[in-house]
């Protein structure tokens, strides 16, 4: 998506690096089986369309929906290989189910991300109160997320 | 059951975590939006990521097995909570394995489901082994958290050696004074005819050869050889254990042990076995199914047990060790403790058989001039070895690659009968 809104070819130079870079480090999480590496690309990918959006100055992108979706599929589908690697011996219909579970993780995040997309175009708000709210928002989700899994160990 | 993360699950969160700050650093709510499904799936996942409970059992239809036969068992497998996909592995000791080759497995689980896995193994050395060891990894439907445990309800399976064919034994030259199945050198009541001799007061009218008597014009009457059993004792050599790809001459050494107990066992002979080695064990000779099993159950104990010290002949029991005995020692003739036994045991006037399990097979010449030579040398020295023990008297019978057990009985046949005649 960023490299095909690329008006200047600096700008399509740059972001092909950048792509080849992710896909590199995409076959080298998959190939070394090292999962760690797997949010890597997608990172790359993120922060390519993040600065290219910053750069550009451009309205709220529509397409972020479309690159959430993308997004997660990707990290689903190279974790999902990562684990595969493994010789286990599955019940006939695994693979099936499991891929119609990551189709239905794409919807999932096509749909919250439009909802999001079109919640943000609604309000239209800006501003610092808007970006302390939106830090606090990040901060609570991170720690909601740290605490959850915390707690889980400390159950278990 | 242990509760770990999964790599997902770091990953979504560091996801999640770049995209919300580099959406408050660009300004660029995009971003944000981007990271919201990572940040969901991550919320959702753990707060429904729950212990499934799982309980699991290995039970096996038999503890007693032959080698390479198969073995049917079922892994029972129970949950509270519905598990999306519960991988279980099992942990089979070297020599078992699954007889499809697949060693872990995935179910999917409804809450409160008990699932029946049917299973074949099969043991592919004789050997007591301790078979129920399941570790099991359950995921949640997000595959961001793994319960992981190990279930060890042991169950104890004996695979005994398997038993090979051999049509005929080597004979012993003395028999005992039980019935059997050996034809006796001695003269007696038996079913084999021996010779003819004059009549004397006392023989029965049934023995008389009543044509043998019209031709020679006096009375004379049939000698027979009676059929007795024979004391055999089977002298196995747990000093050394030379291995190859999968095969071993210890190995060998209990199969061959095991197919000559049986077909002596089957002749109504007496069997004892004398396992000589860093551990000495041993069990009196005896007859019958029961005899059968004791003996395999102990040859099932055989093992190699390091030992530098010497062990002599002086320390076997003499009960173990009947006069008139067949004593088959079955050795690779490596280690010269047991070579000095076998000499020992000739030079006490015992019947002696040397079954050798060739080593030769098992060891790779070396690359190098020097290896190459040493490996020559070690064939010539196994060769005067061999023509030494001949040379007393004793057959030797040589069993490895490419010659069957029957082959080599046949061999050491021949040899005793040659040997018997040249003693005459």
């Amino acid at each position: 998506m960023p490299l095909a809104r690329a008006e200047e070819d600096i700008v399509l130079e740059a972001g092909l690096r950048v792509a080849v870079l992710a896909l590199l480090a995409l076959v080298a999480a998959l190939v070394l089986e090292w999962p760690s590496l797997v949010p890597v690309p997608l990172v790359l990918l993120g922060g390519l369309y993040g600065v290219q959006l910053a750069v550009d100055d451009a309205s709220l992108d529509s397409g972020a929906a479309l690159f959430a979706a993308g997004a997660l599929v990707t990290a689903e589908l190279a974790y999902w290989s990562l684990e595969e690697r493994e010789r286990v011996q599955a019940e006939p219909g695994d693979g099936f189910r499991r891929l119609a579970f990551a189709a239905l993780l794409a919807i999932g995040a096509l749909v919250v991300a439009g909802l999001m997309l079109a919640l943000v175009d609604r309000v239209g708000a800006g501003g610092l109160a808007v970006d302390l709210v939106g830090a606090a928002a990040a901060a609570a989700a991170l720690i909601a997320v740290v605490w959850a899994a915390r707690s889980r160990d400390a159950r278990t | 059951m242990r509760r770990t993360r999964s790599p997902r699950l770091g990953g979504y969160g560091a996801l999640a975590a770049i995209g919300l700050v580099a959406a408050l650093a660009l300004r660029r709510p995009e971003l944000a939006i981007v990271a919201a499904p990572f940040a969901l799936v991550l919320a959702g996942g753990t707060a429904l990521a729950r212990d499934p409970g799982v309980e699991l059992e290995l039970t096996l239809a038999t503890d007693r097995t032959v080698e390479l036969a198969e073995v049917e068992a079922e892994l029972i497998v129970s949950t509270t909570r519905a598990i999306d996909r519960l991988e279980l592995l099992l942990d089979l000791p070297p020599g078992i394995e699954t007889v499809d080759g697949a060693d872990a497995l995935a179910v999917r689980l409804r809450a409160g489901e008990e699932r029946v896995i049917p299973l074949r193994l099969r043991a592919t050395r004789w050997g007591v082994y301790e078979v129920g060891a399941v570790e099991a990894r359950a995921r949640d439907p997000f595959r961001l958290v793994v319960w992981e445990t190990r279930f060890a309800r042991v169950q104890t399976l004996k695979a005994y050696p398997r038993v090979d064919f051999v049509s005929r034994t080597v004979p012993p030259f003395e028999t005992q004074a039980n019935t059997g199945s050996e034809v006796a050198r001695v003269k007696g009541d038996g079913i084999e005819y021996a010779d003819i001799r004059d009549y004397v007061p006392g023989d029965r009218v049934r023995a008389i050869n009543w044509r043998a008597s019209a031709r020679r014009g006096d009375l004379v009457v049939n000698e027979r050889h009676p059929e007795r059993n024979t004391d055999v004792v089977l002298f196995v050599d747990s000093f050394t254990d030379v291995r190859g790809e999968g095969r071993s001459t210890l190995d060998d050494a209990v199969r061959a042990t095991a197919t000559l107990a049986s077909r002596y066992l089957e002749r109504r002979d007496r069997v004892g076995l004398i396992a000589f080695g860093g551990i000495l064990r041993w069990l009196r000779p005896g007859m019958g199914h029961w005899q059968r099993v004791m003996l395999i159950e102990t040859l099932l104990e055989t093992g190699i047990e390091p030992t530098y010290t010497w062990r002599e002949v002086s320390s076997i029991p003499a009960r173990i060790l009947p006069p008139k005995a067949l004593v088959f020692a079955i050795t690779p003739l490596v280690d010269s403790r047991f070579v000095t036994a076998v000499e020992d045991l000739c030079g006490r006037g015992f019947d002696l058989v040397v079954l050798e399990v060739d080593p030769v097979g098992f060891v790779e010449p070396g690359r190098s001039e020097v290896a190459g030579l040493a490996y020559r040398l070690w064939i010539l020295e196994r060769e005067t070895l061999r023509a030494r023990l001949e040379g007393l008297g004793v057959g030797v019978a040589r069993w490895g690659d490419g010659v069957s057990l029957e082959a080599a009985l046949e061999e050491v046949r021949t040899y005793r009968r040659n040997a018997r005649l040249a003693r005459v």
